[in-house]
């Protein structure tokens, strides 16, 4: 594939850009879904193709192709070219890259089974035996037990002499019931909802599910959400469990952090964000036990590999340190902008027709020292979520709403009873200064995020948040229409 | 299109008696972006891929590839038969539809906007730019242009085939504190009027400066155009399809018949129609025209193969690529046009909030259909039937099923807006609708 990939680059050096790259991906997906006792996907999606880049005269230019031929390469190069010399019409001044070392690596996820070498009929064995468990009772009507498996081939090849070969592999998998009775449905799911759990690996990560263990669990929860009190309004304690935590890193914390949302780059889609550069290192962006670290060496992590898609080697640093905010999700381009002489190294490209973009990286809240016990015996007056079902948030990131799967009620420093439709607002800034106590390492766990879209052209991108459980303060609850 | 029945009949070749379903897309994009009054992406893409459907006995699979040499298209659908001889059997799978007439449609196709230049696109963001620096203003947003060409065919002779053409001008305009948005979508480039958009998204963001905070609770809302869209498409997505209408969970389930929105609000989808496209399904099925709601009325569901096998019905056509986890979907909607203008629906309202539009909107409660989400880029106090001055944005908790029962005024002027297939829609008055909470800006 270098041998193709150094055509795009042949041609980017003879029209002298500033910058140039290819990158050639190589995706497969499978994905495999038992719905209600029928088969709602699967899937086997195998694509190969590239993507080019230049920075021509300052002005970025790309274009994308799927013929794999010498000739169809310099074509697509010739056109990422005309698109940069049009972009030069409108431009305030050349785009410059921080400077980055040259690489020549192969990096891939670790994995203990491929699970693409699992047989396609043991896995929809596994599917139907926990579709019939889900199904056991007549009050489930929407059963859905899913797994999903990805691997991206790339080989990314730059102007500056980078020459990196990447194997990405990640698992996914889940069990959902849906119970519905008298005009209410109220759904269930195990690890979470929403497309379920993915980490970075192998087959061994749906072992390490258990999912046969929990699928009794779920439907029993969703036939007793049926009858479970509604979550009481009020300004309560709140304790966050499960993925719900992943929601409340990546949405008030992620998407605000992307520098080039910052600088108003993203303002025509998703929006900007409150978190401006003015208050890098000084904002109070939560309270002091409050640490949220990026990472793109976190194993298990999907947002986890040896370089960027600019080419940048994977790095580890603070977005918020001690409660200040402390840091950003960068790209080559715009870490100039914050003084930085070196990209964190936040910048992906979903697939091989898309041009890399500022990236929430694998970030996560770094655990305290108490235990979920303990977080509940501090509170007088509490609710407990667990699973995030729907998610909000304006677009400078602050005012938001988050609806669960399930809750419990908190009185006097004990767990109470179930409830339903557990559903919490606030305003990030003051929300994470709420923040009192966090569970401790031996309650952390790495929660996916696997469908986070941004950009336009729309683009997916995949990672992790890890998280224990955390306790709030005085948090909006039980807001309904 | 040569080449893509050229592999179609690699494919039904490879498949062999099994029955086999090909679905071929190929789509040539290109989007300019926008930002801080420079270009801040350019962008350019060509694709075609392919998903073939293999059924045999009860048994299926499904690969997708966008290779088509000899070599690959081998390697892909065997890997493909082997996935099926070792399948169980199910007995519910439905065998490939037979082919049936389809109409031609609309034309959507046009070759000029399907062959605009970077240039093209450049000098339309210049020319926002340009406007937006001199008025101390910063502009953000897109132009782009595309052409695909879908083909759906099966080895039972079903062939079926559409191409169309789409141009998109999306403006959004900060103005320190305030932001003004507009955005218009045609299959043709000439019907694109971007000096009105800019000028729209422009004037608005002026007029949203200075923002005053405003409390939450119920409201009068007019609500323009994409705004009652944004909410709508959601209603349309999660109520009106026939695999939620079949498993209990769509607020219609057992109301079809019955008044249960306002007499204003009358929904359809028809291809045909003010929001047109593709005259057949993914199943290569043609596609009816729905009447959903009518005045108030709930009247239809719309149906593929599987949903209205359930049913006990025919399919209406609205079938999305098989097997489905979403089930069917209207992709052509239209909102009946009422009496008045947009100034019309401001000056009857004595007391309200004029909402531009809607942003992360999400699903809370399918059963009241209540939904959640903010308001953005102009967002206005309503007294005594005039805008009185801007607000800063609100966070809406509301049932849907409740709003749409609400409606006090449907606009004259519907526009074609983009959102799950197409929508063309007016602006709505709507009395009683429950902001939750606002934000800081």
């Amino acid at each position: 594939m270098f041998k193709l990939a150094t055509k795009a680059i042949e041609v980017a050096n003879k029209h002298r850009v500033d910058f140039g790259d290819i990158r050639i991906v190589e995706e497969r997906n499978q994905s495999l879904a038992v719905k209600s006792g029928e088969i709602s996907s699967l899937v086997d999606e195998t694509t190969l193709g590239y993507g080019i880049r230049v920075l021509y005269q300052g002005a970025w230019g790309f274009a994308s192709g799927r013929e794999m031929t010498e000739r169809a390469v310099a074509e697509t190069a010739l056109k990422a070219i005309a698109i940069a010399k049009a972009s030069r019409l409108l431009m305030h001044g050349k785009v410059r890259l921080a400077p980055e070392p040259a690489y020549q690596d192969f990096w891939q996820t670790p994995f203990l089974k491929d699970p693409f070498a699992v047989p396609v009929q043991a896995k929809l064995d596994m599917l139907f035996a926990l579709d019939k468990v889900l199904r056991a009772d007549k009050r489930i009507k929407v059963s859905e037990s899913e797994m999903v498996f990805m691997r991206e081939h790339q080989w990314h090849m730059t102007t500056e002499g980078s020459r990196i070969e990447q194997v990405l592999l990640n698992t996914g998998g889940c069990v959902t019931a849906t119970a519905v009775q008298n005009g209410e449905s109220q759904l269930r799911g195990y690890p979470c909802s929403h497309g379920g759990q993915t980490l970075g690996g192998g087959w061994e990560i749906i072992e390490a599910m258990d999912l046969p263990a929990h699928a009794d669990r779920v439907r029993e929860e969703a036939i007793a959400l049926l009858k479970a009190p509604v979550c009481p309004a009020g300004v309560k304690d709140l304790i966050i469990s499960g993925n719900q935590m992943a929601l409340q890193i990546h949405e008030s914390v992620g998407h605000a952090s992307e520098l080039d949302r910052v600088l108003g780059y993203e303002e025509s889609y998703a929006g900007s964000s409150f978190a401006t550069t003015e208050k890098l290192g000084k904002f109070r962006y939560g309270s002091p036990i409050v640490n949220l670290v990026a990472d793109a060496t976190l194993p298990g992590g999907l947002a986890t590999a040896g370089y960027d898609d600019d080419a940048v080697k994977a790095q580890r640093w603070h977005i918020v340190k001690d409660g200040i905010l402390s840091g950003y999700m960068t790209n080559r381009e715009f870490c100039g902008r914050i003084g930085m002489e070196r990209s964190w190294g936040s910048c992906r490209a979903d697939g091989y027709s898309n041009i890399p973009i500022t990236r929430i990286c694998n970030l996560s809240l770094m655990p305290g020292k108490s235990s979920t016990e303990e977080l509940i015996a501090g509170i007088k007056d509490g609710v407990m979520m667990e699973n995030n079902t729907s998610w909000s948030i304006d677009q400078k990131r602050l005012n938001f709403q988050f609806g669960c799967e399930i809750g419990w009620e908190i009185k006097n420093g004990k767990k109470g009873r179930m409830i339903k439709n557990p559903r919490y607002q606030g305003i990030t800034p003051e929300f994470w200064g709420s923040c009192d106590a966090i569970a401790g390492p031996q309650e952390w766990r790495l929660w996916g995020v696997a469908n986070c879209g941004k950009g336009q052209p729309g683009q997916r991108a995949m990672m992790c948040h890890g998280s224990s459980p955390a306790r709030f303060r005085k948090v909006k609850v039980g807001v309904h229409g | 299109m040569k080449n893509i029945e050229t592999v179609l009949k690699k494919i039904f070749r490879l498949a062999g008696r099994v029955q086999c379903e090909v679905m071929a897309e190929r789509r040539d994009s290109a989007l300019t972006r926008f930002a801080d009054n420079v270009i801040s992406q350019n962008v350019a893409s060509s694709a075609l891929n392919f998903s073939v459907r293999l059924l045999d006995g009860g048994r299926s699979a499904k690969l997708a590839f966008n290779q088509t040499d000899d070599a690959s298209l081998k390697r892909a659908v065997s890997a493909g038969l082997e996935v099926l001889k070792r399948q169980k059997k199910d007995p519910d799978l439905l065998p490939l539809a037979k082919p049936r007439a389809l109409p031609a449609g609309k034309n959507l196709y046009d070759r000029a906007t399907a062959e605009l230049a970077p240039a093209f696109r450049a000098e339309k963001a210049a020319e926002l730019a340009r406007a937006c620096r001199k008025a101390g203003q910063v502009s953000c947003g897109t132009v782009d242009n595309g052409a695909s060409e879908l083909v759906i065919a099966n080895s039972l002779g079903l062939f079926a085939r559409y191409r169309s053409t789409s141009v998109t001008h999306s403006v959004t305009v900060t103005d320190r504190d305030g932001s003004g948005w507009a955005e218009q979508t045609s299959h043709d480039v000439k019907d694109i009027d971007f000096a009105r958009l800019n000028e729209t998204a422009r004037a608005k963001a002026a007029a949203s400066r200075k923002p005053r905070d405003s409390k939450p609770g119920k409201y009068t809302v007019v609500l323009e155009p994409q705004a009652a869209a944004d909410l709508l498409t959601y209603v349309n997505a999660y109520s009106f399809g026939g695999q939620f209408y079949n498993e209990g969970r769509s607020f219609v389930c057992g109301r079809l018949g019955k008044r249960v929105l306002s007499p204003l609000l009358t929904l359809e989808d028809d291809y045909l129609g003010a929001a047109p496209g593709m005259p057949f399904d993914f199943e290569g099925q043609p596609r009816a025209r729905v009447t959903l709601v009518e005045n108030g009325v709930l009247k239809n569901i719309v149906h593929d193969r599987k949903t209205a096998k359930k049913a006990k019905t025919v399919s209406t056509g609205h079938a999305l690529p098989q097997p489905s986890y979403f089930g069917p979907l209207a992709l052509n909607l239209s909102v009946k046009p009422g009496k008045g203008s947009l100034e019309d629906l401001v000056k009857g309202t004595e007391r309200g909030i004029l909402v531009t539009q809607f942003h992360y909107t999400n699903l809370l409660k399918a059963q009241t259909m209540e939904m959640t989400g903010m308001t953005r880029n102009g967002t206005f106090m309503i007294e005594d039937g005039k805008i009185s001055y801007p607000i800063k944005n609100m966070r809406f908790t509301q049932s849907m099923v409740e709003a749409f029962a609400n409606i006090e005024a449907v606009g004259s002027e519907a526009e074609l807006l983009a959102g799950w297939g197409s929508i063309s829609c007016p602006p709505m008055r709507l009395a009683g609708f429950n902001f939750s909470s606002a934000t800081k800006f």
